[in-house]
């Protein structure tokens, strides 16, 4: 039961529908309290008798009797006014009285009235009874006037009645007559009266239900949303809602606006509310709910977002303020720590102002007040003797500047034997400017490394290779000699097969190591010429030609045009293309074709050697170019893995671009070299 | 003719014994030396034909051994070198050296090339110029009797090699592309991507150079064309 109860107030259906009923009973308070509000007259009088309204009816038809029969009874329209009276106010009274009078008079149905003159006698009335008189008197509303009293507590405007009453002989004898009858206002007010205070209760008690409902219901909402109840669950993946996103500040100052829009227009319609038409109550049943349901998400929200944390971080004012501040403190703190400015500029600068507003001053007054005196000579000559010091101090340092900047800049693109003139810099600046040295120092010293190190890693290499190569020739004249010799064994002459080509290859290796090194490190004289790339092919076909034919292979030229020209070293174009010959010689599957084609695109002269391989290329083509790699990572056939490398280094010598391409079988070597131009 | 003699001196001493065994079963004297003073020692003391220096010996180096052997004697100089640089092999012929071999050589080119020098130097060295023949270098081309010789040795040409040898001898140290020496030597324009000219030189080079991959005298200018190196 407990658990079920629990459950219950943890779904979400249970908070919509205390917020739904929180929205209800809201309006209901609010529409209660507007009817009790609107029909206060009823609500606290006792009976009908009591009812302000129906007092100031009855006053009003009092007053009317008593004009028309007593005070106008010798006229009957307004020229009878004019004729009779000179002063215009008392006849714009006369005529309004007798309008008015005129106009109750004649939809009298309720009211009963009886009037006597004592001196003639003479009666008029309204009441057809035997006696009028008592018929009157027993009326619960009875009211007797003669020319001294008013009998009668529920009468206004008594004061007005005596005035017409004054100095006359009549008595008057007034009342509703019960029961009222349908038609005039007596009984519409009549009618009101009872439904208001027979409606009144239940509106009271609405009142005081849906209060405490409503009451309830914020309670339930706000307890639950500060408890987090409902997200008890998956309290980390629930997403923060949109409006709790919003900065705390923009959504007080936005909610408050709409709830005053609504608030607005609420009394705006409430002010030309006359009767109960549906349209102005749905109005104002919108604002209201409007106003109402901002209101509530704001609250709830705010509770959402002080449970969370430090309300100050979601205010926006509160935020930028607090960047404003750092912003501030950090300036204040880089300026007084030198970092901006340096201290002693900032203790001149206020002391230069001062200087000058204090010269310019004294100038001005001399010269206004005595003119040419020696004082404004002095203190002139001082203004501007002060000044084109500063001016021409401030000039020198900018000029220390630009020479510093100008000294970076030569750094920058790589002049590192750039010197700054240090002769002229300003003493702001100087050390500054010789920070700049040192920079440039170490970095022209960690140039100056790099360099030699790669230089003296090629030496290396040359070196090795020299001492290597001494013993290997040794090697290779034996290994002839031995195979000349008469050998026993067939074996033998097989083992020193494997020596002559082993021996054989290491010459190639040690002859490729070198040059990959000295490709790779740029340490190779290049000498860049007019090349044609056609005149190239020609030339390597020829010397390949006959290999080629021997491995099966159909070599296929073809060529968008006859001279492409390049600018290139032609020796190192043909060990590239060599490289890439022998590649396809030793890798390339027998009975395939190869096709070579030359082009030419606004830039460069392209060269494309495509070829099929024999064995399956598992390897990413970026790879193929890394030394020592080849196609077989078993490494059986021949080759030192460097013939790739080589190339792509020497292309990128001569300014030019390598690219491999590995599709399934196919293999395919772009080298693109730059055009020749004329000009150059 | 006597038997030659060979001063073979490197400081490397199983290099300078498979040389001897190399050289004397071709039928020439060998002299050894292990150091360039060495060297000079023993070109005092015995007649030698031909020298073959390594350039890194201890005492005195290769470089600085032929300028001392060219002061007095003007016998062929191969200098036998592991530098392979160009700038080596040019400072090395600079020096007075003849030839420029670099380790590790293959024996049998070492051999053509010992055999090339000496037969300059025995034979050619005081023949007198014959008209009809034009002479480079070791190259020797008869015009009348259409005939090759390298060193002495008569080469077999097709037609279209001679040609190609012809035209290029009589413009020596020119350089011509493809093209060009197709129109002089077919006498016809040459319209077609065509190879021949590159497979025949190839050819002639195998046939008159003793290295064909580093040739003498006939050389590739790559990218642009081919030059009859002028000696």
């Amino acid at each position: 039961m407990d658990i079920k109860w629990k459950n219950i107030k943890r779904s979400n259906t249970t908070k919509g529908l205390a917020f739904f009923l929180a929205w209800l009973s809201f309006l209901v308070v609010c529409g209660s309290w507007g009817f009790l509000i609107k029909n206060e007259q009823i609500v606290t009088c006792d009976n009908y008798y009591s009812y302000p309204k129906y007092i100031s009816n009855f006053s009003s038809h009092v007053a009317s009797v008593v004009d028309y029969y007593i005070w106008l009874k010798d006229v009957r329209s307004e020229e009878d006014i004019i004729e009779n009276e000179i002063d215009w106010y008392v006849i714009t009274e006369k005529s309004v009285a007798l309008y008015n009078a005129t106009q109750t008079i004649s939809n009298i149905l309720n009211f009963g009235y009886y009037i006597k003159d004592t001196q003639t006698g003479e009666v008029i009335t309204n009441v057809e009874d035997e006696d009028p008189i008592e018929f009157l008197r027993k009326q619960r509303t009875y009211v007797y006037i003669n020319n001294r009293n008013v009998y009668n507590q529920y009468l206004y405007r008594a004061n007005y009645i005596m005035e017409r009453m004054k100095g006359t002989n009549y008595e008057v004898y007034a009342a509703v007559i019960e029961p009222l009858k349908p038609g005039d206002e007596f009984y519409d007010d009549y009618i009101r009266y009872t439904r208001v205070k027979s409606l009144m209760i239940f509106v009271i008690i609405s009142l005081i239900v849906c209060f405490i409902l409503l009451i309830g219901c914020l309670a339930y909402l706000f307890s639950g949303t500060w408890k987090g109840i409902w997200q008890e669950q998956k309290e980390e993946s629930r997403p923060v809602p949109f409006i709790d996103k919003v900065y705390l500040d923009i959504h007080t100052i936005g909610s408050i606006i709409l709830i005053l829009i609504c608030g607005f227009a609420f009394a705006n319609t409430l002010e030309t509310y006359y009767d109960n038409e549906p349209r102005s109550i749905l109005f104002l049943a919108v604002t209201l709910s409007v106003a109402f349901i901002t209101w509530l998400s704001y609250s709830l929200s705010l509770i959402r977002r002080r449970k969370r944390g430090n309300l100050s971080n979601s205010i926006l004012f509160i935020i930028i303020l607090r960047i404003f501040l750092r912003k501030i403190k950090d300036f204040i703190k880089q300026c007084f720590n030198g970092k901006i400015f340096r201290v002693w500029i900032l203790i001149l600068l206020p002391f230069y102002v001062a200087i000058n507003c204090m010269l310019f001053v004294i100038f001005v007054d001399a010269y206004v007040n005595y003119y040419y005196s020696s004082a404004a000579k002095i203190s002139g000559f001082l203004l501007v003797f002060i000044n084109v010091l500063v001016f021409a101090f401030i000039a020198r340092a900018l000029r220390s500047l630009a020479t510093i900047m100008e000294g970076t800049k030569q750094i920058s693109q790589g002049n590192i034997d750039y010197e700054m003139n240090s002769d002229k810099m300003s003493p702001v600046f100087a050390a500054f400017a010789e920070n700049i040295c040192n920079i440039r120092g170490g970095l022209k010293n960690a140039v100056e490394e790099a360099i030699k190190g790669e230089r003296m890693k090629t030496e290396l290499i040359t070196n090795v290779s020299h001492d290597l190569k001494t013993p290997l020739t040794s090697i290779i004249n034996y290994v002839d000699l031995l195979k000349r010799e008469e050998v026993g064994s067939d074996k033998a002459k097989e083992y020193i097969g494997i020596l002559e080509e082993k021996s054989a290859r290491l010459k190639v290796l040690i002859e490729d190591l070198v040059e990959a090194s000295k490709a790779s490190s740029g340490n190779l004289a290049v000498n860049l010429e007019k090349v044609d790339l056609h005149e190239l092919i020609l030339q390597a076909h020829g010397e390949y030609q006959e290999k080629m034919e021997k491995a099966g292979l159909d070599i296929r030229i073809s060529a968008e045009e006859k001279n492409i020209f390049v600018l290139a070293d032609g020796k190192h174009m043909w060990r590239i293309i060599e490289n890439l010959m022998s590649n396809v010689l030793k890798y390339s599957l027998r009975g395939t074709r190869v096709y070579i084609n030359i082009s030419k695109n606004q830039s460069d002269g392209v060269l494309v050697v495509k070829n099929i391989s024999a064995i399956p290329l598992n390897i990413p083509a970026e790879r193929l170019t890394e030394r020592f790699v080849r196609g077989d990572e078993s490494r059986t056939t021949e080759g030192s893995g460097l013939g790739l490398s080589i190339a792509q280094s020497l292309t990128a010598l001569q300014r030019g671009k390598f690219d491999i391409q590995i599709d399934g079988d196919l293999f395919k070597v772009t080298v693109e070299m730059p055009l020749w131009r004329d000009s150059k | 003719m006597d038997k030659c003699n060979i001063l073979v001196c490197d400081d490397d001493k199983a290099i300078v014994d498979a040389l001897e065994i190399y050289l004397k079963q071709e039928g020439y004297g060998v002299v050894k030396a292990y150091t360039g003073k060495q060297a000079l020692k023993a070109l005092e003391e015995e007649k030698v034909h031909l020298v073959i220096l390594d350039v890194m010996m201890p005492e005195l180096d290769g470089l600085s051994a032929t300028i001392k052997i060219r002061e007095e004697l003007n016998i062929p100089i191969i200098i036998l070198s592991a530098k392979s640089e160009d700038t080596d092999k040019i400072i090395g012929l600079n020096f007075g050296a003849d030839d420029y071999v670099t380790k590790p050589f293959n024996p049998l080119e070492l051999i053509a090339r010992v055999k090339s020098q000496l037969r300059r130097y025995t034979q050619l060295g005081g023949t007198e110029r014959k008209s009809g023949v034009l002479k480079n270098g070791g190259l020797e081309l008869d015009i009348e009797a259409k005939e090759l010789k390298v060193d002495g040795e008569l080469v077999k040409l097709t037609a279209t090699e001679y040609g190609i040898v012809l035209f290029l001898m009589k413009n020596a140290g020119k350089v011509f592309s493809i093209d060009q020496i197709y129109e002089n030597v077919w006498k016809e324009p040459a319209y077609l991507s065509e190879n021949t000219v590159a497979v025949h030189i190839r050819r002639i080079r195998e046939k008159i150079e003793i290295n064909p991959k580093e040739p003498k005298y006939l050389k590739v200018v790559w990218g642009i064309g081919y030059k009859m190196e002028k000696y």
